[in-house]
């Protein structure tokens, strides 16, 4: 019996090694397959881009694919073939992972090796990857970065106070005070911003005539229609609140708007900084619909630049570094929103001051 | 009951949430110094009663007098009304993005018009009252629910109001923490205090109070001394609530 036992302990941990393996080579094949081929083009040099063409279609690259592939194999083989028979939970969550991270490394591989042997191949890496032709366009890329960031930024602002004045006209218990905030709310939120842009622009600046650059409407449009969305999220925020709370403030003979201001509002703003955030994530990338309006030179967001420069340049490479732009921007702060409300749900930002 | 020394009287009070008829034509005065227990079964009214006292609940039809003057007379200013009645929930209601000194000195500073340091002061003595002095820094979260709950008392009693209410303020603590609640309203009443109970807490009833009202379905049912009431209840009803929760 004793000996059974002790059989049954070398086979967990000779399976828990076995099931490590797996892990180890499924992992290695992705980043032999990503992270060599990248090495590897980076050491030869991405520009121009004929360098980068050369090297993906060099027996070296292939050599480094077909490695990858021969390690996922291996992986997605033992991966999938053993995990059933694994005797512990985290050996058999390692093996199925080893598994997926192989099955990932082949669809890569496979489409990337076929994608090469392509007529256009060469064709498309100079459309999208001619660095060296973004050059003298870099500095106004730059600019055209800040923009993005400036417009969004400002329309938020905008949006942020002019929403949480609508929020509480639209929390009024009297009709006549709810009813013009809830007609334009709803307004901007059933036409389409693009429309808004038109008419604020086209319609209302050059049509009267107005002194107002392209830069500005834009942001004051953006900020009038961004006001909408933000109301509906600070009305939320505020209905979340238990009613005791305007009650203990009322009872204490704080006047509606001293218990908006001192106790409803604080706790609704900290409740909605999520959904904010999110908000201006969407902004950023809403600023890129003004472009059709036609910027100033300097003025410039990154789609503006962009089809400038593409204009400029019949290459695509400009939307490539515009997308990276855009991304750089949005990513962290998505990752922020995320990092947030899991604070938000273990109840942390509640209590904290 | 209606004489110069009452501090509160309500007169044919009707409340309605829609169809549902809750106060069915309340007449009460309540005395200076005067500790009115209201007790009855859930759904009878007893919480909106008390709460149309300070006008959290405006009545749909009859009078309420606040220390000589009509409070249900339009043109009163109910926030300083307000004032001077403090109220205590049965969920503390304490904000929670202020410590428990920022609770109590906020309307000290912005309805009192009180100084930093005076409502500071205030709050702290208030604070220590309840015997909370050293958790003045500490957020709601951070205290157990009876001293949030000790917390709230001191916050309405800062306001130095001339009557208090109480609606089951000791209904959503645990068991162990009743009793400090319970020994801080003691306290109040003993210092003259004039308060309206609205509790389930018959031992407080029977020994605090100065007076017992039996509420069911919107009307007051039974009104007298606590110690008769328990002793002989005059109606059936009355009769038929306290066997069931004594």
């Amino acid at each position: 019996m004793a000996s059974r036992i002790e059989r049954l302990g070398e086979w967990r941990s000779e399976l828990t090694l076995f099931s490590l393996g797996v892990l180890v080579v499924g992992a290695a094949s992705l980043i032999v397959a990503v992270v060599g081929s990248a090495l590897f083009f980076l050491v030869q040099g991405v520009t121009p881009y004929a360098k980068l063409v050369s090297s993906a279609t060099s027996p070296f690259q292939a050599s480094i694919l077909y490695t990858a592939l021969a390690l996922a194999l291996v992986a997605v083989i033992a991966g999938f073939g053993t995990y059933k028979r694994m005797l512990t939970k985290a050996a058999r969550e390692a093996v199925i992972s080893g598994g997926a991270l192989g099955l990932q490394t082949v669809l890569v591989c496979v489409f990337y090796l076929a994608f090469r042997e392509g007529d256009k191949f060469s064709i498309f890496v100079r459309q999208f990857f001619s660095f060296d032709k973004l050059g003298p366009f870099m500095g106004q890329f730059f600019n055209a970065a800040k923009n993005t960031v400036i417009l969004a930024f400002s329309g938020q602002l905008i949006g942020m106070a002019l929403g949480l004045t609508l929020a509480l006209l639209v929390l009024s218990n009297r009709v006549v005070v709810r009813a013009p905030a809830r007609v334009y709310i709803n307004f901007m939120r059933g036409v389409p911003l693009l429309m808004l842009l038109s008419v604020g622009y086209l319609g209302v600046v050059t049509g009267l005539g107005l002194d107002v650059s392209v830069y500005k409407a834009g942001i004051v449009i953006l900020g009038l229609n961004a006001g909408a969305y933000s109301a509906e999220i600070f009305r939320s925020g505020i209905q979340s609140l238990e009613r005791g709370q305007l009650e203990a403030a009322r009872s204490l003979g704080m006047s509606y708007l001293q218990a908006m201001r001192y106790v409803i509002v604080p706790q609704a703003v900290r409740r909605v900084i999520p959904p904010l955030m999110n908000e201006f994530v969407i902004l950023i990338k809403d600023t890129s619909l003004i472009a059709f309006l036609g910027f100033a030179f300097q003025d410039r967001e990154l789609l503006a630049w962009a089809s400038d420069t593409y204009g400029e340049l019949f290459n695509s490479t400009a939307f490539t570094a515009s997308v990276l732009g855009y991304l750089v921007i949005t990513l962290p702060l998505i990752r922020l929103v995320t990092a947030l409300e899991r604070r938000l749900r273990s109840g942390l930002v509640g209590i904290g001051a | 009951m209606s004489g110069n020394s009452s501090l509160v009287r309500l007169e044919g009070i009707h409340k309605h949430f829609g169809a549902l008829h809750v106060l069915k034509g309340i007449d009460l005065a309540v005395e200076k110094s005067g500790v009115v227990v209201i007790i009855g079964p859930s759904g009878s009214g007893k919480s909106t009663l008390l709460r149309t006292i300070n006008l959290l609940e405006e009545p749909s039809a009859g009078r309420v007098f606040f220390d000589g003057r009509e409070i249900t007379d339009i043109r009163t200013d109910v926030n300083k009304v307000r004032t001077e009645i403090g109220i205590v929930f049965q969920q503390f209601n304490l904000w929670p993005h202020m410590t428990a000194l920022g609770n109590i000195a906020i309307s000290l500073r912005k309805v009192l018009k009180l100084s930093q340091e005076q409502a500071r002061d205030r709050a702290l003595e208030e604070l220590e009252h309840v015997g909370l002095g050293n958790k003045a820094g500490a957020h709601p979260g951070q205290l157990s629910g009876g001293q949030q709950q000790r917390v709230a008392i001191a916050r309405a009693l800062a306001m130095r109001p001339k009557l208090m209410l109480f609606d089951e303020i000791t209904s959503a603590l645990d068991p162990e923490l009743v009793k400090e609640v319970l020994d801080t309203m003691k306290r109040l009443a003993h210092e003259g205090m004039t308060m309206v109970v609205v509790t389930h807490e018959m031992g407080f009833a029977r020994e605090v109070g100065t007076r017992l009202i039996f509420m069911d379905d919107g009307t007051i049912v039974e009104d007298g001394l606590p110690k008769e009431i328990f002793s002989q209840p005059g109606d059936a009803r009355t009769k038929s609530f306290l066997s069931h929760i004594l």
